[in-house]
């Protein structure tokens, strides 16, 4: 049997005391097998950046458990949590985040700075990054120079190149216009198809669609996950 | 995340803000420069008068009028020193060689229609002796044109070419106060002393000069502005010292604070030392205090540098830098920023004093100890206030930073 990539246990994420206290997540369990391809929805509000952020290691619960291939994340120092974030998670956000002084091809580079990889690999390894999302020829391109969904691609390729085991996105087309989203889908269906767990959280059903499974939210907590409705289709014909 | 990784980055950022980086480097620059130029200067004042005082030779004693408390309290000396004390002490100090008595006044010179301005100075013939001041053409007035209150004077070098140029002086008439003299002498070219042209100046007899210049001969003694004196050799200026002093007390009755005092050249070199060490001192304090002006600049830049960076710092987390990568990049931005500031400042407080030295009588030069503190302090001050900024970058929480837009 394989080890889920992600295990959420009673996670709980609460903000502030008292009157003002949010309870963001409220005792959230979910598990995600290794090459799933996964959607989290649920009304705004409901906590699905919440989850994303813990499972992407950018925050800690407040109370539950959560095994990241296996490994308790809560007895792992600051760290040994960056490491994690560094070698196993491959985060894209809506805002696509790349550093403006830096162009495409270093932006790319910077998550094997921090890994410690030499300069004419990383140099390699981003080309075919850049490349795997169609941007082999933006490499010096600065941020400004591209276009949203280009961008997007570059934050794809750096959120790839240290070959993760898990891509999360958080509204990875919210920004972007239908023609470039499907662009963008597509560049993730070839990465889950070559093995990579992705979990996405998306507003729009027709991005939802184009994933395998689709876990919903609402107050805080999972309320219903089942196939996405292409995934349904097709084990409908094989049923 | 290896050194030289963090540099480039760090180099990277820093010229992407080109603008920012030179203003916060400014205040090193300046303070460096300042450090260097102000204590160079400093030195400079302090070996230029001590040379002033060791070209008298370590023979010289000094005998100013004045108490201690009227010295230290008004700068009008009262004058109670005499040609009389001048000639007691040389007649009955035995470790003494020569004593030259001066006064002096500053006078309009006229020669035909040129006039000067100068400083005209009655002394003694041992003058020449005690000041190793010779004449360059003639002859110096002697013991009976003293006695003899003869109108003869011996020009500067400087103030000769004034008045006469390239003519001969030898020999013509000059007017002082509209008194004529004859010129017999031309004095060697001597240079300045603390400041005072010795060779755009007028020598002439104490006793003309008391008489018919300054008008100040009375019955009880033709008062003088300051007697110098030579020590028969080094090892006697002490026994002068002390001899003069005790002699100068039982002539001028002094029974409780000397109204005079005797300085060796010893003396006057200490104090030079004393004076010029506290202003070396104290210029070094100022310039140090804009440098640490400087380094508060970094800090304040780097702070508003880590708030306006905060999302980069929050991606750069996200993607796996952790805290210490965060920590170290401050803070050798804030190092590169200081260590240039350091260099350039450096540079121009070295360009600094060598045109002082060039241009002016203090003997400014660089002081290597200076450059090491400055370019240490500098560098130790972009670390230092580098580190709180670095902190406060370091300790963001990543998802907090991402989401500050
Ligand atoms: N830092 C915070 N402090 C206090 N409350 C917070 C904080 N972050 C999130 N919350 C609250 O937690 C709840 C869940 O927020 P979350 O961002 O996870 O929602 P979401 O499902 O991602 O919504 P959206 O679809 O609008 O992005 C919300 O009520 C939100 O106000
Ligand atoms: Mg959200």
């Amino acid at each position: 049997m394989t080890q889920p990539i992600i295990r959420l246990e009673d996670i709980s994420k609460i903000y502030g005391s008292g009157n003002t206290e949010v309870r963001a997540l409220l005792d959230v369990n979910l598990v995600v097998e290794p090459g799933e391809y996964c959607a989290i929805m649920g009304p705004s509000g409901s906590g699905k950046s919440t989850a994303m952020n813990v499972i992407g290691c950018l925050d800690r619960p407040t109370s539950g458990r959560y095994y990241l291939d296996g490994v308790d994340v809560a007895g792992l120092s600051d760290t040994e949590l960056a490491h994690v974030r560094n070698r196993k998670i491959g985060f894209v956000f809506q805002q696509f985040h790349l550093l403006p002084q830096l162009t495409a091809m270093e932006n790319v580079m910077l998550p094997m700075v921090y890994a410690g990889i030499s300069y004419n690999e990383r140099r390699q390894r981003a080309e075919e990054a850049l490349t795997r999302v169609g941007l082999a020829n933006r490499l010096s391109n600065k941020p400004t120079q591209l276009s949203g969904g280009q961008q997007q691609r570059v934050a794809i390729a750096r959120a790839i190149v240290n070959r993760p085991v898990m891509l999360l996105a958080d509204e990875p087309t919210g920004a972007l216009d239908s023609q470039t989203t499907q662009e963008v889908m597509a560049i993730f269906a070839e990465l889950n198809t070559s093995g990579i767990t992705v979990v996405m959280v998306t507003h729009e059903p027709d991005v939802a669609r184009l994933t395998r499974r689709i876990v919903w939210f609402r107050d805080g907590q999972v309320v219903h996950s089942h196939l996405a409705p292409s995934e349904l289709s097709q084990t409908a014909v094989f049923s | 995340m290896d050194m030289l990784e963090s540099v480039k980055m760090a180099v990277k950022t820093l010229t992407a803000n080109k603008m920012r980086s030179t203003l916060t480097m400014l205040g090193i620059i300046i303070g460096n420069a300042s450090v260097i130029t102000m204590v160079g200067v400093g030195q400079g004042a302090q070996r230029y008068a001590s040379e002033q005082f060791e070209s008298l030779g370590p023979n010289v004693l000094f005998i100013i009028p004045g108490s201690d408390d009227a010295r230290s309290n008004s700068f009008d000396l009262p004058r109670n020193l005499t040609l009389e004390d001048a000639e007691a002490i040389a007649n009955q100090v035995p470790s003494v060689e020569a004593v030259a008595a001066q006064l002096q006044t500053q006078q309009n010179v006229t020669y035909r229609n040129r006039t000067a301005n100068t400083l005209v100075l009655g002394t003694t013939p041992e003058f020449t002796t005690v000041r190793s001041f010779d004449v360059e053409r003639g002859r110096f007035f002697t013991d009976s044109d003293v006695q003899r209150n003869t109108r003869v004077a011996a020009l500067g070098s400087e103030l000769a070419e004034k008045l006469f140029g390239t003519a001969n002086p030898i020999g013509e008439q000059i007017r002082i106060r509209n008194v004529s003299f004859q010129v017999i002498a031309v004095m060697q070219e001597k240079g300045a002393f603390l400041g005072n042209n010795q060779d755009d100046t007028v020598i002439i007899p104490l006793t003309t000069m008391s008489n018919r210049v300054t008008g100040n001969t009375s019955p009880y003694g033709t008062e003088v502005t300051v007697i110098s004196a030579t020590a028969r050799d080094e090892a006697s200026v002490n026994a002068a010292q002390f001899q003069i002093s005790n002699l100068l007390r039982l002539r001028h009755k002094v029974t409780t604070q000397d109204d005079f005092v005797v300085r060796t050249q010893k003396d006057a070199l200490t104090i030079v030392g004393n004076v010029t060490g506290a202003l070396t001192l104290m210029l070094a304090a100022i310039a140090g205090i804009s440098l640490f002006v400087g380094g508060i600049g970094i800090m304040n830049i780097m702070l508003v540098s880590v708030r306006e960076r905060t999302q980069e710092i929050g991606l750069r987390k996200a993607i796996g830098a952790s805290r210490q990568d965060i920590l170290v990049q401050f803070i050798i931005e804030a190092t590169i920023l200081a260590a240039i500031g350091g260099v350039v400042g450096t540079a121009i407080g070295i360009g600094g004093v060598t045109l002082i030295g060039a241009t002016t009588p203090l003997k400014a030069g660089v002081s290597t100890t200076a450059v090491i503190l400055a370019v240490g302090v500098s560098g130790t001050i972009g670390l230092f206030f580098g580190v709180f900024p670095a902190r406060q970058a370091a300790k963001l929480d990543p998802i907090v930073a991402l989401r500050s837009a």
